[in-house]
């Protein structure tokens, strides 16, 4: 089989270029789909009959915790593919895809937390779905504390991969046996969100926020991921070329 | 599908639980706009320390070819 | 006829257990931290027996899970310093049977004391009798999970120099699912529970991280030492 697209893919300039053409694109899709869902979750969705408009959270709640865990899924299979195939891409991906979870996972948590106040009573619930979220938010920042300990950056790289993969193996049995210890001591067990059956009215919006949530993680990841390109190949010829466009355009007064 | 509020104060109000909403609303969106504008300006700063590095390239360059 | 694979395990078991023995101050530190923070307890909260007794088996839990990590680091810093891990790491054999020896000898220098000593602190912290042996149980089995998984963040970060914290950092999370279901143990045997279902558990998870962790230690040692 043919893995010329693969490797190539792997080439720091290729991905650069390549992305490039999207950005655009990108952007007005995040922009588009976050403002959408969030006028249409916060202003024309149905208000919940037992909770109110506090529910409205959710459309921020859900997509946030959807896309810190999926994120750190994705920083593990970076860091696995750097660490079979040695590709320094892929170190990068798993670098700035770290932050960014984070971030994520902050976001899940803090709107959970105000949602639990005037729906449960409190600011904090140690349900299942919560603290794996803590936990998860702790998983982060253990990968890049652990990947900024190391003098060198290959063994910083490799480490942490090695943390994130470690991780990964953990979420589903870290999940399962916090959800067993929440119900032991629970037994009238709190749902933190609306059961599955949502009426349709409500779950469109939630749809569109979660698309748009991948859109910006997508473009918050690619952004950060350039930059890192741009610095770690400083010395070539074609980096200098694109710093000089971006200097002359400035000159030029267009930016 | 018709939007759910009176006016613009009750829709700040969100019946009571305004301050919650809002407050989740106000924070999620300042770190996602921190996560676009951080990378931003770390281009910038990129493009600024390797404009530098180019300039003093060239300097050093022209000092060699000068002593010749 | 012993297999060359076992041998290599016993030799560094041997190994690990004669330098325990020979620093010996050092090697009983995570038993004298175990009982000095379990005292504290009553301290900082009430010596009235109603109130310890329903917090008393997740404290004991609690108090065992540091005195590992305290500890656990020690596993391959020493070997790591006087030049001894690399000799090992570059060396033909398979690196997992002597990690396996190391990570067994550090259980059985800190996990199995802790669970021995574990009842005196259960008489100290009113813990009711029918909880002694599912306690004891659930921590010689559950301290050996923790010191593989320990090691696993030991061996992560071995080569930096203020490598204790962060070990405590990337460990914890990993730790919880042990925590939960072995202090769990206890509690089922105080509430009248079968305590042995938690216990089957940990002994799933102990079965889950003993094939597993030391591979990943392996590759760890490999990966990030020899750079």
């Amino acid at each position: 089989m043919d893995w010329n697209w693969f490797h190539r893919m792997g080439s720091p300039r290729w991905f650069y270029l390549v992305t490039s053409r999207w950005m655009p694109w990108l952007s007005a899709a995040t922009l588009i789909l976050l403002v959408t869902g969030l006028v249409w979750g916060m202003g024309f969705a149905p208000e919940d009959a037992r909770q109110g408009n506090s529910f409205r959270i959710i459309y921020l709640h859900v997509p946030a915790a959807f896309l810190a865990l999926a994120g750190y899924f994705l920083m593990a299979a970076a860091g696995a593919v750097g660490l079979i195939w040695k590709m320094k891409l892929s170190y990068m991906v798993m670098k700035c895809a770290a932050p960014i979870g984070a971030a994520l996972t902050f976001v899940a948590l803090f709107t959970g937390a105000v949602w639990g106040k005037p729906t449960w009573g409190s600011y904090w619930v140690w349900d299942a779905r919560v603290t794996s979220m803590l936990i998860l938010f702790f998983l982060y920042v253990g990968v890049m504390a652990l990947r900024n300990a190391f003098h060198s950056q290959e063994a910083g790289n490799k480490a942490s991969a090695v943390l994130a993969l470690v991780g990964t193996v953990n979420i589903p049995i870290i999940y399962k046996s916090v959800d067993w210890w929440f119900t032991l001591h629970q037994p009238s067990t709190i749902k933190l969100t609306s059961a599955p059956t949502m009426h349709p009215d409500m779950f469109q919006p939630l749809l569109v926020m979660i698309l748009g949530f991948y859109c910006f993680y997508a473009l918050a990841l690619l952004l950060s991921v350039r930059v890192e390109i741009l610095k770690r190949e400083r010395k070539t010829a074609w980096v200098r070329e694109i710093v000089g466009e971006h200097l002359t355009l400035k000159d030029s007064g267009l930016r | 599908m018709k939007f759910q509020f009176e006016n613009l104060p009750d829709f700040i109000a969100m019946d009571g639980h305004g301050f919650y909403v809002w407050a989740a609303v106000i924070v999620a969106a300042l770190i996602s706009a921190w996560l676009i504008i951080s990378p931003l300006i770390r281009l910038r700063q990129v493009i600024k320390d390797i404009a530098q590095e180019v300039a003093i390239e060239n300097i050093h360059k022209s000092e060699g070819e000068g002593s010749k | 006829m012993v297999t060359k694979t076992r041998s290599i395990f016993f030799t560094y078991l041997r190994r690990d257990l004669l330098i325990s023995y020979r620093r010996r101050g050092e090697t009983i530190g995570p038993a004298i931290f175990f009982v000095m923070a379990t005292t504290l307890v009553p301290l900082a909260l009430s010596p009235e027996a109603e109130s310890l007794r329903g917090i008393a088996a997740g404290i004991i839990w609690v108090m065992a899970l540091f005195a590992t990590l305290l500890s656990v680091e020690n596993v391959f810093a020493s070997d790591f310093k006087d030049g001894s891990l690399e000799q090992l790491l570059i060396g033909p054999n398979l690196l997992v049977m002597p990690v396996l020896g190391k990570v067994m000898a550090h259980w059985l220098t800190t996990g199995v004391p802790l669970a021995i000593i574990s009842p005196i602190l259960g008489l100290m912290l009113s813990l009711p009798s029918e909880a002694f042996i599912p306690l004891v149980a659930s921590l010689a089995l559950g301290t050996a999970s923790l010191s593989l998984i320990g090691a696993l963040g030991a061996a992560l970060t071995v080569s930096l120099q203020k490598g204790g914290l962060l070990l405590t950092l990337i460990v914890m999370p990993l730790y919880i699912p042990i925590i939960i279901f072995g202090s769990a143990t206890a509690q089922y045997g105080i509430d009248g529970f079968t305590w042995t279902g938690p216990l089957a558990i940990l002994g799933v998870l102990f079965a889950v991280v003993m094939v597993l962790c030391p591979l990943a230690i392996a590759g760890i040692l490999r990966l990030t030492t020899i750079t």
